[in-house]
């Protein structure tokens, strides 16, 4: 049991109008959580379908628990666990039915009630597919990823569509995973959700990896530890007349200035005092810490919910 | 036994499926059930000739008209006008009237087959007309209804009911099984099977199994009603019967499959799914023979698997035959279904 779990070497995908990924290297260690974090559109979907198997690269190599898809792919398919981004199964299967069949395909399996219990669809377990909500559907995508006990699991925007409880249960199951020693690779593009599950994360754009780290190394990188937020009722007047006479950048966005420091203690005093001399007509004061969001606005200079 | 368990579950999910389920038992028994209504043996079908009045004005008029009366033929006797007016609507095939000298029959070319056949009996009740007016009687030719390989006599139904089986075969393996397919995979049902170690030509084997016993059961229920509603019964071995169809099945599911690898989406699929479909309907020999087909054409058709098939099955079915002298259709069926299975397994895609 040496090596990384995963080792991607200058993967590339081209679709007829479109770079989808290009040029991708990565490497995770085993009994890692490892994320890969992007808006919409960044490749992320299509680097994880080339690494799962899915989809072929046009160049590249891909290596799985030292494996590589074209001599061993049914034995990486073994030990590996997938939830596809939107899991489509057949209309009237039942979540049961669905574990016990994809679980007979595999040499080692979950039992399907053990499975239900994890994600906490033993009530549904009888129900047609159909029926299921988004969140339940999702939810027995995630135990269907965990049916062959694998070793490594791939989890695509696990918690798109769940409701916020929803949410941490999912957390805690990936945790869960970890504790496990399994090897977790997710995509997700919501930044706490990174932050908070993720040991090791790549932040893509455009099909490149634009950087990598832990979250806090990453956060720290930026050299901004805090933000301090000014919010407006309704949109915030113009900043440059401000930043001139607070000799320090404020950025505008949405309904609040923002204002990245690295001693907030020193900057508040001078900040109130500031906006009070130009009547600065905020409503509310807020410090928080930088964020994964911040490293990526820093990165791309856009939003990553935009 | 992970065939066996991809096998049940295929029939499982499809038994849930009540409106598919209908239909498919359903279908092939109605369209027996109306072909073999409209053309039941017995009932010699009724050709209409329309009899312009005046016809009989003169005697030999009225001595012709007492001669059709005794033919199969119905008589429909209109004034000239109303016979005229009947002919420019296009509705009459065959119209008998007065001519210069006797009498004259006029026959409708888009109607021509039926037409045609009516004004034969026509002629010759005229024929038989003119030969007792000279004082004899005519001797018809003695006629037996034989079917060419059994001793029952055979009527169209059982013409049609092996025909209706293998379009059935066709028509599921080209527009269910294709069909479904494709639009499985455009819906991205199939991707998550792809990421499991589950190989792909158990998973086509496991739905072409389901679909040999889905076939089995639909040919079970056409044999009993066509036995019991138009007393067809097979004449051969049930044995040699289930063989054929099970090449048969095998031959027209692995062709849906082998088709929808080289379709993206549905609506493509529906396109080159016909382009198989109606030449080998027309072509094959399921609504009528191919005898008075060019020879060139007669000769291209077999070739396809749909012909030797149908030709197999009715040897077994309709003349008690055995497979003698099928061997090479039946070769023909084999190897379209072994090329088919591997174009398939070649192009088919999880996602």
């Amino acid at each position: 049991m040496t090596g990384p779990a995963l080792r991607v070497r200058g993967i590339r995908k081209t679709y007829p109008k479109v770079v989808a990924v290009a040029g991708l290297d990565l490497e995770v260690q085993r009994g890692e959580v490892f994320g890969l974090l992007g808006p919409n559109g960044a490749g992320k979907t299509t680097t994880l379908e080339m690494i799962e198997g899915l989809t072929v690269p046009d160049a590249g190599t891909v290596e799985l628990l030292g494996m590589d898809w074209k001599r061993n792919g049914r034995a990486i398919r073994a030990r590996i666990g997938v939830q596809l981004q939107g899991t489509s199964l057949f209309n009237k299967i039942t979540p049961r039915e669905a574990l016990t069949l994809y679980g007979s395909y595999y040499p080692r399996r979950r039992p399907a009630a053990e499975l239900l219990e994890l994600v906490q669809l033993t009530d549904k377990a009888d129900a047609y597919h159909v029926t299921l909500s988004g969140g339940q559907m999702q939810r027995l995508a995630l135990a269907l990823a965990l049916v062959n006990d694998p070793e490594l699991v791939f989890l695509d925007e696990p918690t798109t569509g769940l409701d916020p409880q929803a949410r941490r249960g999912l957390w805690d199951v990936v945790r869960k995973m970890k504790g496990e020693g399994r090897t977790v690779i997710l995509t997700t593009h919501y930044m706490d959700e990174a932050e908070v599950l993720c040991d090791r994360l790549a932040i893509i754009d455009h099909g490149r990896l634009l950087t990598e780290g832990t979250p806090m190394g990453l956060i720290q990188s930026l050299a901004i530890p805090s933000v301090v937020e000014l919010t407006f009722d309704g949109a915030p007047p113009d900043p440059s007349g401000f930043q001139a006479r607070l000799g320090q950048e404020v950025a505008s966005r949405g309904d609040f200035w923002e204002i990245p420091t690295q001693d907030p203690k020193a900057l508040l005093p001078r900040l109130l005092e500031a906006a009070e001399a130009a009547a600065v007509p905020f409503v509310q004061i807020h410090v928080r810490r930088a964020t994964l969001e911040d490293v990526f606005l820093h990165l791309t200079g856009r939003s990553l919910r935009d | 036994m992970l065939l066996l368990r991809q096998f049940l579950m295929e029939w499982r999910l499809y038994s849930r499926d009540r409106v598919a389920l209908f239909w498919t038992f359903a279908f092939p028994m109605l369209m027996l059930l109306g072909f073999g209504t409209i053309f039941r043996s017995g009932s010699a079908p009724a050709f209409t000739v329309v009899v312009s009045a005046d016809t009989r004005a003169s005697q030999a008029g009225r001595d012709l008209l007492g001669a059709l009366e005794r033919t199969p033929l119905k008589l429909l006797e209109l004034s000239p006008q109303a016979a005229d007016a009947r002919w420019k609507k296009g509705e009459t095939a065959t119209q008998l009237a007065p001519a210069s000298g006797g009498f004259a029959l006029k026959v409708n070319t888009y109607l021509a087959a039926q037409g045609q056949m009516a004004a034969q009996i026509v002629q010759q009740a005229n024929l038989a007309v003119q030969i007792r007016s000279a004082g004899a009687e005519p001797r018809w030719l003695p006629v037996q209804l034989e079917s060419p390989g059994s001793a029952h006599a055979s009527n169209y139904a059982a013409f049609l009911l092996p025909g209706l089986l293998g379009l059935n075969l066709l028509s599921m393996g080209l527009f269910s099984v294709g069909m479904v397919n494709v639009s499985y995979r455009e819906k991205g049902k199939f991707r998550r099977l792809g990421v499991t170690p589950l190989p792909k030509w158990i998973f086509l084997m496991g739905q072409i199994l389901h679909r040999l016993t889905v076939t089995f059961l639909q040919a079970a229920l056409m044999l009993l009603l066509g036995r019991f509603a138009f007393g067809i019964a097979n004449q051969g071995s049930y044995l040699l019967l289930a063989a054929v169809m099970a090449l048969g099945t095998g031959c027209f599911m692995a062709m849906g499959f082998a088709l929808a690898g080289f379709a993206q989406t549905s609506e493509g699929y529906a396109a080159l799914s016909n382009v198989f479909f109606f030449p080998m309907t027309f072509l094959s020999g399921v609504y009528f023979t191919l005898d008075s087909a060019p020879r060139w054409m007669q000769q291209a058709v077999i070739v396809l698997p749909l012909a030797p098939f149908l030709k197999a099955l009715r040897a077994v079915f309709n003349d008690g035959a055995g497979l003698a002298g099928h061997g090479a259709g039946m070769a023909i069926v084999a190897a379209w279904t072994a090329g088919c299975f591997m174009v398939a397994l070649k192009r088919f895609k999880w996602a």
